[in-house]
Formats: structure tokens, C-alpha cells, sequence
């Protein structure tokens, strides 16, 4: 008891005026705002896919974007609600990139089935990869710097959706970029690999986030 | 409801800096959570260390509550968050330290208390060990207790009381082997 009134005092003595944490809300406009920067810049500098007219007069290629940009915009939201300890109390929005994702997997599926005959696969494979993650990086980083800033009582979880967000910013990038139709590359090389780096993410928040 | 409106009003005041409303809080959260955790932990002390540390956690990550919702469920995830992360830390101990499984099988069949060594003659080494092992040799070779006599006097299983005898044998062991 008197260890208590001790620690109460010693706490209470560093307890100066804090300014709260803005809400999540709010801080997930700001890393939209900035990896939406970032994706323009980047695609500026690389340049557009020379066909994108033709692109977007195709259903099921408008569907995958835009169904890539809700899982963008679904898992920074997500992120920012996890790293509150209590998720802001809003549980529900939390598992929004999940039920994105599993649409995102049906507009594939979808889009898969549709391709008939098959556009012819492209010369290259893992250098698809290599560039999702070169362009992930940096909203990687950022995410987790803001993220650590908080207090994640999710941190796996966070970690992971964290990564989500960050490499569907690099998947939005090269599916507007790279010249490719081949939906069997697309699952192949871009989104399979995000996947296997949410499991990664899941170690990373484990590491990075913990406090 | 005015208890409620209490400890948002507490931690809002707390945020501005008010050092008295802060303390207020922090007392008002102990008088919470120390039945929550003495319901999940064994011991007293266990629980006040957690206590402790919970309390601290909630001052480091106090700027992630901006006083306009509950309280209370935003302090619950943090005592959560760390009695599950002391838990994992504990069992994970437990397991460092646990005996192999093969090995107890013979240990908990034996008749403990039948070594072949008088007591008496050991009995210096005996006082040697730690307190608990040196209580239950005390009482299985010098009152003459069974071992599920002793575990009932002390608050322990038969099983541990077995453990803790053959680990004592096995130091006492060493020592006169010497």
C-alpha cells in the first residue's frame, strides 16, 4: 500500500499537460494523405502504363483498382484504430480491410474467369515482387513510426495490417504502371507475395510496436 | 453514470495537467482493478507487482485517451494487454523449469519418504536448502508425515511435494557424494 502511494506520487509528479493523440480518424487521413502523395510522385517519376485509357475502359481492371484502393484505405484506417490500446472503441471498423479483402479476392477470381483466352504471360516474375517491395518501403516506415508513437495493445495485429497498407500503395503503383494484362502474373507476383509480407508484418509488429 | 462521468472528468483534468486529479485517478483505478486481478493470480504479491506496472503503462500511454469516451474499456485493454504479456512471461518460466515429464513418472511412483539415510545425520545439510524443500524433508523424516500429509499441511499437491523431495535427494545427493 504505501509502495502504491509512492509510485501514485512519483506519477502523478511527472504528470504534466499532454496533448491527446489525434483521433484515428484523423490520423489515418494523414497516412493516406502522404502514401497518396507519395503514389502520385512515384508514378510521376516512373510514368503511367502507356495503355491506361484502354486499361480503365475495362471493367474488371477498374474493379481491381478500386477494390485495391479500398484495401489501402481500409488498412490504414484499421492501423490507426489498432495502435490505441482500447481501439478507440471502435471494434467493428477494425476488421474492415478483412471483408475488402475477401471482395478484393472475388473481383480476381472474377477477372481470372473472364480472361479468356488468357493474356499472354510477361518475360518477367520476381522483379514484380522486388519492385512492390522498393516502392513499400517507405510508407512502411512511416506507418510504423506513427504507429509507434501511440500505444498498441494489438501490435501483431497492427504490424500486419500496417504492412497491408504500406504494400498495397506499391501494388496500386506497378498495376498502374507496368504494361501487363496477365491476371495469373498479377495473383502470382503482386498479390501473393503481400500476403506472405502480412505475415511478416506480424513478426515486425511483434518487434517494432511492442512498448 | 456519475462515477463514469467521474473518471473521464479525472483523466480529462489529468491531460491539463492537474497533478491532484491525476493521483485521484490512479487510486480510483487501483480500487478497479485489484479485484480483476486478484481473481486471476494466486498471489498478493503477484498481483500488486502487476499492479504496479499496469499503472505505469496507463501513464505512458495516457496521451491515447482524449477524455471524450469511456474509460474504463480503454483501461481494461491495458491491464489486459499486460497481465496476458506477465502470464506468457510466467508460463513461459514455469516451462524453463519444469522437469522432464519421462523422469517424474518414476519420481512420483517412488515411496518418498524411504531414502536409506537417517536423518539425523543429514540434518545439517538439510537446513542448508531452500526453506520450502528443507520443510518437507523436516516433516517426512522427522514427524513422520506422508507426502500427502505434508501437502495438505503446507498447501501444496502431493505431486509438487514429491518434486520438491526428489530434487532435494538429488542435491543432498551430490553433496555427500562429495
Amino acid at each position: 500500500m504505501r509502495d502504491f502511494e509512492l509510485l501514485v506520487a512519483e506519477l502523478a509528479n511527472d504528470a504534466s499537460a499532454i496533448e491527446p493523440a489525434p483521433h484515428p480518424f484523423l490520423l489515418s487521413l494523414k497516412l493516406i494523405g502522404i502514401a497518396g502523395v507519395y503514389l502520385t510522385i512515384a508514378l510521376a517519376l516512373s510514368g503511367v502504363r502507356s495503355d491506361w485509357v484502354r486499361a480503365f475502359g475495362q471493367p474488371w481492371f477498374v474493379a481491381e483498382i478500386v477494390a485495391l484502393l479500398m484495401i489501402f484505405i481500409t488498412a490504414s484506417l484499421s492501423a490507426a484504430l489498432l495502435s490505441f490500446p482500447d481501439l478507440h472503441q471502435k471494434r467493428g471498423l477494425v476488421f474492415a480491410p478483412l471483408w475488402v479483402f475477401a471482395l478484393f479476392m472475388i473481383v480476381v477470381s472474377l477477372a481470372w474467369i473472364a480472361d479468356d483466352p488468357p493474356a499472354a504471360l510477361p518475360e518477367h516474375s520476381f522483379q514484380c515482387t522486388s519492385c512492390i517491395i522498393l516502392v513499400a518501403l517507405l510508407p512502411t516506415g512511416w506507418t510504423f513510426y506513427t504507429l509507434r508513437k501511440l500505444a498498441s495493445t494489438h501490435h501483431q495485429w497492427a504490424g500486419s495490417v500496417a504492412l497491408l497498407s504500406a504494400f498495397s500503395v506499391g501494388a496500386l503503383w506497378l498495376r498502374l504502371q507496368e504494361l501487363n494484362d496477365s491476371i495469373v502474373h498479377v495473383v502470382e507476383w503482386h498479390y501473393l507475395p503481400i500476403l506472405a509480407f502480412c505475415l511478416v508484418g506480424l513478426w515486425m509488429g511483434r518487434w517494432l510496436l511492442k512498448w | 453514470m456519475e462515477k463514469r462521468a467521474g473518471l473521464e472528468g479525472l483523466m480529462r483534468r489529468s491531460l491539463e495537467g492537474d497533478k491532484a486529479a491525476y493521483a485521484e485517478l490512479l487510486r480510483e483505478t487501483r480500487r478497479l482493478l485489484g479485484p480483476y486481478l486478484a481473481r486471476r493470480l494466486s498471489f498478493e504479491s503477484e498481483a500488486e507487482d502487476l499492479l504496479q506496472e499496469i499503472m505505469i503503462s496507463i501513464h505512458r500511454a495516457r496521451h491515447t485517451y482524449d477524455g471524450k469516451r469511456p474509460y474504463k474499456p480503454w483501461m481494461y485493454a491495458i491491464a489486459k494487454f499486460r497481465l496476458r504479456d506477465y502470464l506468457r512471461l510466467h508460463y513461459a518460466d514455469q516451462l524453463r523449469h519444469a522437469e522432464d515429464i519421462s523422469g517424474l513418472e518414476d519420481i512420483l511412483a517412488d515411496v518418498v519418504t524411504e531414502t536409506g539415510i537417517s536423518y539425523e545425520s543429514i540434518s545439517g545439510e538439510v537446513l542448508k536448502l531452500p526453506e520450502r524443500q528443507a520443510a518437507i524433508l523436516q516433516l517426512m523424516h522427522q514427524e513422520g508425515y506422508t507426502s500427502k500429509e505434508v501437502a495438505t499441511k503446507l498447501g501444496m499437491t502431493e505431486s509438487a511435494v514429491k518434486v520438491a523431495a526428489h530434487r532435494a535427494y538429488k542435491v543432498l545427493r551430490q553433496k555427500l557424494e562429495r
